[in-house]
């Protein structure tokens, strides 16, 4: 069967890729498109490693099919910092050494973010509900909260 | 030799095959290699046993058995089983 | 959160002020990490790139007749398969130290099933494909014709006699005489001390209890994954996500038959481990699928995959009895460990068996196990393997004796702390302290004395680790500009990196950021063993200061040379090389050294390669407080404080997430986490979403209060901080459910269902 074409924009900008019907979002943003920083711990949308926003909703990239993307703007880790500036969050995270081995990280400030985005003050409690669809197996969470509630901190200009 | 006797204990549970069940020796030694040599002479094998399968508790303190490892007049010696971690 | 540095009397060079070791550095390898650039195992890829798949068996247990894969060979796109036929016999021996023993026999079996499959999701055949969908058709076309046989998976029933057998000619080792009859039982160990009758029967109280807990897995979030690059003339290279390349590249070439220096494998970020990566799945594979197709094949497992072929730890089923004198001194201590292994001979009973009862000092103890086959994937490594099973039992069973004779469950545990000089069970006298010191943190601390509510309750346990110590080598190297890279042979897990350069830096008296460390390949460095046993502080930790003082002697003679004095004349302060004798010499800077490289003959820099011996054991002591919802039977964890022994942290805040990462995973080990199989030994949870580990939402911060008894073996004091904080967490959280509602679960985990049902049962039974 013939692959279907689709155009999106990845972080920005214009990106034309085929893809299988079967293949997802996340195969097709990390086999095809190349990039791999947004990972795959689970493909069956419990761990939250594969979080993108599509069109600035958060979603799990390995339960979206890539001809959904069609049309639509992908945001991905990559596109997180501006040129060489790092986001807060990303930041504080390596201040906060939220991070050990580091592979739940991208998908956490992915998410992360887009609280920040509806809630700039959230409590510890929210923040905990907010990522409880990302698994972290390293860290305990601690580290995570904290730097989240850091770097809202620090974006309410506090 | 020239040095004091040191204590020397086998607990790992395969020693026992290359030294009819005797686990413990009284060895003059300076260094861990002089133990080894001793009681491979003694028991055929046992030496290699020694090198490849246990790691070595001397005065408590846990090591890979190496033979640099210097041992003291009265020192305890215990070849255990190795531990390895996650 | 609230972290509490508790620095006992300065010992040895323990008072020395340090710059650096101690802080909270950003890692080296941050940047990549938190903007997705970081490369992890599945994120190579070369041109011409092959995908790998494999099948798995859907029996627990079957004999395979036949394997016809002429059909899936025949599919377009394929480009090869294999089965167990493309792999060298290996022989039947086992190799190396005994609780690790290696048996090839066993490894090539596991990763490709040959004569029987031994579990759902053994591995007996792989494809390589042009892409992932033609992979996964070819395999559907791959027909195979089992004789399925009955299994078990339950330790006690797998011990029956008349058991289904895993190995229809296996002797129980470890028994003299050795039984003639073939069992499911791997091995026996024993150790003792003293006399066990005469200690029990000088006992006031005697309390026994049995155990039974679930095997879990080490859930890292990253699913095993390589590439691989082989030649058909005997050469290969493999990008690998794994706890040590070194022995990735050990055992591949092995299954393959090829000489070790034939294969190279480049360290890929790891996404967790635990234990669970310090062995191989799908490298072969992917390794012996690029050598007959030509081209280069990579290899990612799915969840389900990991869940049901890769390395949970064991279940286990145990009885614990402890005597003890009315005034709380222990007298009498015995315990049986009976661990799955899994399919494979191989569990982490023999830890078990001797980290049990090693906090305390019993004068007369005997500790039991039994390493028992049954069909499911074999146990790998987990975080301090077999330690936090038997401490769950230890540590319910001291509970229960500390309110029998109406003791402080710390203070009982302070009476019977070990020190320097206890006996151990396994013979040698302990050689450090740290036991005591984590439980007089814990009495400190305000938690110890807060008050509780209505169904609330606190429990605290204790427990020991082997830290492990090992063969590591390091390469320092001073640049052009005097900053300097720090190579070493560990993979990093956890900020290890960071841990390098800081000690790097203080040892050579420079700047962190002047420092930048890496891990390099299998063919850049010497040999360095896993990063597990946590060994990499310590050992590649002493490796790295080794190097450093290498290059600081090299350093201190080009001064020499640039000032035309002797080298003993030079000396070494605070990252410049002084000239003895009257102040006027400007010091020399590392700096200003390495631009007079080339006239003072050449590039500066050294390896150093250790097999570091004089590890310190870690001790943990640990509370919980919970509130159990009397309704639904569902436990939530209010408060939870991990007192560790560190040694000395060389990067805090790393440190710190070693504690709460361990405390978290003992958490979902205690109450969520489980294999879950139906009546045909399928797993029914291989999932994230019904084999639930711990989310934010369930916990509260985790406190953590460093204890720091610098071990005088290492420059800085450091013991490995890695594992012992799993160790007593079951056990606290079982005693403080007990605390709440007045019963002990002797089960884990301790979901709601079990927890509701021991509510609904009389207080006592
Ligand atoms: S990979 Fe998508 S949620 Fe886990
Ligand atoms: S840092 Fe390893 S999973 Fe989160």
């Amino acid at each position: 069967m013939a692959k279907h074409h689709v155009s999106a924009t990845l972080n920005g900008n214009d990106v034309e890729f085929l893809c299988e019907t079967q293949q997802t979002l996340l195969e097709v943003l990390r086999d095809e498109l190349h990039h791999t920083g947004t990972k795959e711990g689970c493909g069956t949308g419990d761990c939250g490693a594969c979080s993108v926003t599509l069109d600035g909703r958060l979603v799990c990239s390995c339960l979206v099919l890539g001809v959904e993307a069609r049309g639509k703007s992908i945001q991905t880790i990559e596109g997180m910092a501006e040129g060489t500036s790092l986001h807060p969050l990303q930041r504080k995270f390596l201040e906060h050494a939220a991070l050990q081995c580091g592979v739940c990280t991208p998908g956490i400030l992915i998410a992360a973010r887009s609280l920040l985005e509806r809630n700039p003050d959230p409590s510890e409690e929210e923040v905990r509900f907010w990522l409880a669809g990302n698994l972290c197996r390293c860290t305990g969470y601690n580290k995570i909260i904290e730097a989240v509630l850091d770097a809202a901190r620090e974006m309410r200009g506090g | 030799m020239g040095g004091a006797p040191v204590r020397v204990v086998l607990i790992s549970s395969h020693s026992g095959h290359y030294t009819g069940g005797v686990k413990e020796f009284e060895i003059e030694a300076r260094t861990l290699l002089d133990v080894i040599r001793v009681l491979d002479r003694r028991y055929p094998g046992l030496g290699e046993h020694l090198e490849e399968e246990t790691s070595v508790a001397i005065d408590g303190e846990i090591h890979e058995v190496a033979y640099f490892h210097p041992v003291h007049p009265g020192s305890e010696i215990y070849f255990i089983p190795k531990i390895e971690g996650g | 959160m609230d972290t509490k540095v508790i620095k006992p009397e300065a010992e040895g060079r323990g008072d020395r002020t340090l710059k650096i070791v101690g802080t909270s550095p950003v890692r080296p390898d941050g940047v990549p990490k938190v903007t997705g650039l970081a490369r992890y195992g599945a994120d190579y890829a070369l041109p011409g790139m092959l995908w790998g798949a494999i099948l798995r068996s859907p029996h627990a247990h079957a004999r395979i007749r036949s394997i016809d894969s002429s059909k899936a060979s025949a599919l377009p796109g394929v480009k090869a398969v294999i089965t167990s036929a493309d792999f060298p016999e290996q022989k039947y021996e086992f190799v190396g130290p005994e609780r690790v023993a290696i048996n090839f026999w066993h490894m090539t079996r596991n990763v490709m099933a040959r004569e029987k499959v031994l579990y759902e999701g053994h591995a007996l055949a792989a494809v390589a494909a042009t892409s992932k969908i033609i992979a996964e058709a070819a395999l559907r076309l791959i027909e195979v014709d089992y004789e399925v046989l009955p299994h078990v998976i339950d330790v006690d029933e797998a011990m029956q006699p008349g058991a289904p057998l895993l190995f229809e000619d296996m002797i129980t080792r470890g028994i003299d005489p050795p039984p003639n009859e073939a069992s499911n039982i791997a091995k026996r160990i024993e150790f003792s001390i003293g006399d066990l009758d005469a200690g029990f029967a000088a006992a006031d109280e005697i309390v026994e209890m049995n155990f039974k807990t679930a095997p879990v897995h080490q859930g890292y979030i990253e699913p095993h994954a390589c590439l691989a690059r082989f030649d058909n003339k005997g050469q290969g290279e493999i990008w690998a996500a794994s706890q040590g390349h070194f022995v990735v590249r050990a055992f591949t070439a092995r299954l393959l038959d090829m000489n070790i220096g034939d294969v190279l494998v480049h360290p890929a970020e790891i996404g967790g481990g635990f234990g669970g990566k310090t062995v191989i799945y799908v490298e072969p594979l992917a390794a012996a699928l690029s050598r007959k197709s030509g081209h280069p094949v990579k290899i990612m497992m799915s969840r389900e995959d990991v869940f049901k072929a890769t390395g949970p730890t064991s279940g286990a089923s145990m009885t614990v009895r402890i005597g003890v004198k009315r005034d709380g001194k222990l007298v009498a201590a015995d315990g049986v460990f009976k661990f799955q292994a899994g399919a494979f001979p191989g569990s982490p009973v023999m830890n078990a068996t001797m980290c049990g009862f090693a906090p305390y000092n019993i004068p007369n103890v005997r500790s039991v196990g039994y390493d028992v086959v049954c069909n499911r994937p074999k146990s790998a490594a987990y975080r301090a393997p077999g330690s936090p099973i038997s401490a769950y039992a230890v540590e319910s069973v001291m509970d229960a004796v500390a309110a029998k004779i109406g003791m402080d469950p710390l203070q009982f545990r302070l009476v019977n702390a070990c020190r320097t000089g206890t006996p151990t069970v396994w013979g040698p006298k302990h050689a450090h302290d740290g036991c005591a010191e984590t439980l007089k943190a814990l009495l400190a601390h305000p938690a110890y004395a807060a008050p509780l509510g209505r169904n609330q309750g606190r429990g605290v346990a204790s427990g020991f680790w082997f830290n492990n110590g090992g063969e590591s080598s390091a390469t320092v190297h001073v640049n052009e500009d005097g900053t300097v890279v720090v190579a070493t042979g560990s993979m990093d897990i956890g900020g290890s990196r960071a841990s390098m350069a800081i000690m790097a830096a203080e040892t050579l008296g420079i700047e962190y950021e002047d420092v930048r460390a890496i891990v390099a390949d299998t063919a850049s460095i010497g040999y360095t063993h896993v990063t597990g046993g946590s060994r990499v502080t310590y050992a590649t930790g002493i490796a790295v200061v080794e190097a450093c003082r290498k290059v600081i002697t090299e350093l201190c003679a080009r001064a020499a040379m640039i000032w035309s004095v002797e080298k003993d004349q030079v000396s070494w302060e605070d990252g410049s090389a002084r000239r003895a004798g009257a102040g006027k010499h400007e010091p020399l800077s590392l700096k200003a050294i390495a631009a007079k490289r080339a006239l003072t003959g050449g590039p500066i820099g050294a390896e150093a390669s250790v097999n570091a011996g004089g590890a310190a054991p870690g001790f943990a002591s640990e509370l919980c407080d919970v509130e159990v919802d009397t309704e639904t039977g569902s436990v939530k964890i209010l408060r939870f404080v991990v007192a560790q022994d560190v040694g000395r942290a060389i990067h805090r805040s790393y440190v710190e997430g070693q504690m709460e990462g361990g405390a978290v995973q003992g958490i979902g080990w205690a109450l969520n986490e489980a294999y879950v199989y139906d009546d045909a030994g399928h797993l029914l949870n291989a999932g994230f979403l019904d084999y639930r580990i711990p989310v934010a939402s369930d916990l509260p911060m985790i406190e953590t209060v460093l204890v720091e008894v610098p071990n005088p073996n290492h420059p800085f004091g450091a013991k490995g901080a890695g594992e012992v904080n799993i160790v007593p967490v079951m056990a606290a959280v079982a005693n403080a459910i007990n605390n709440a509602i007045g019963r002990r679960m002797t089960e884990l985990p301790m979901s709601p269902p079990k927890v509701l049902a021991a509510i609904h049962t009389a207080p006592g039974k």
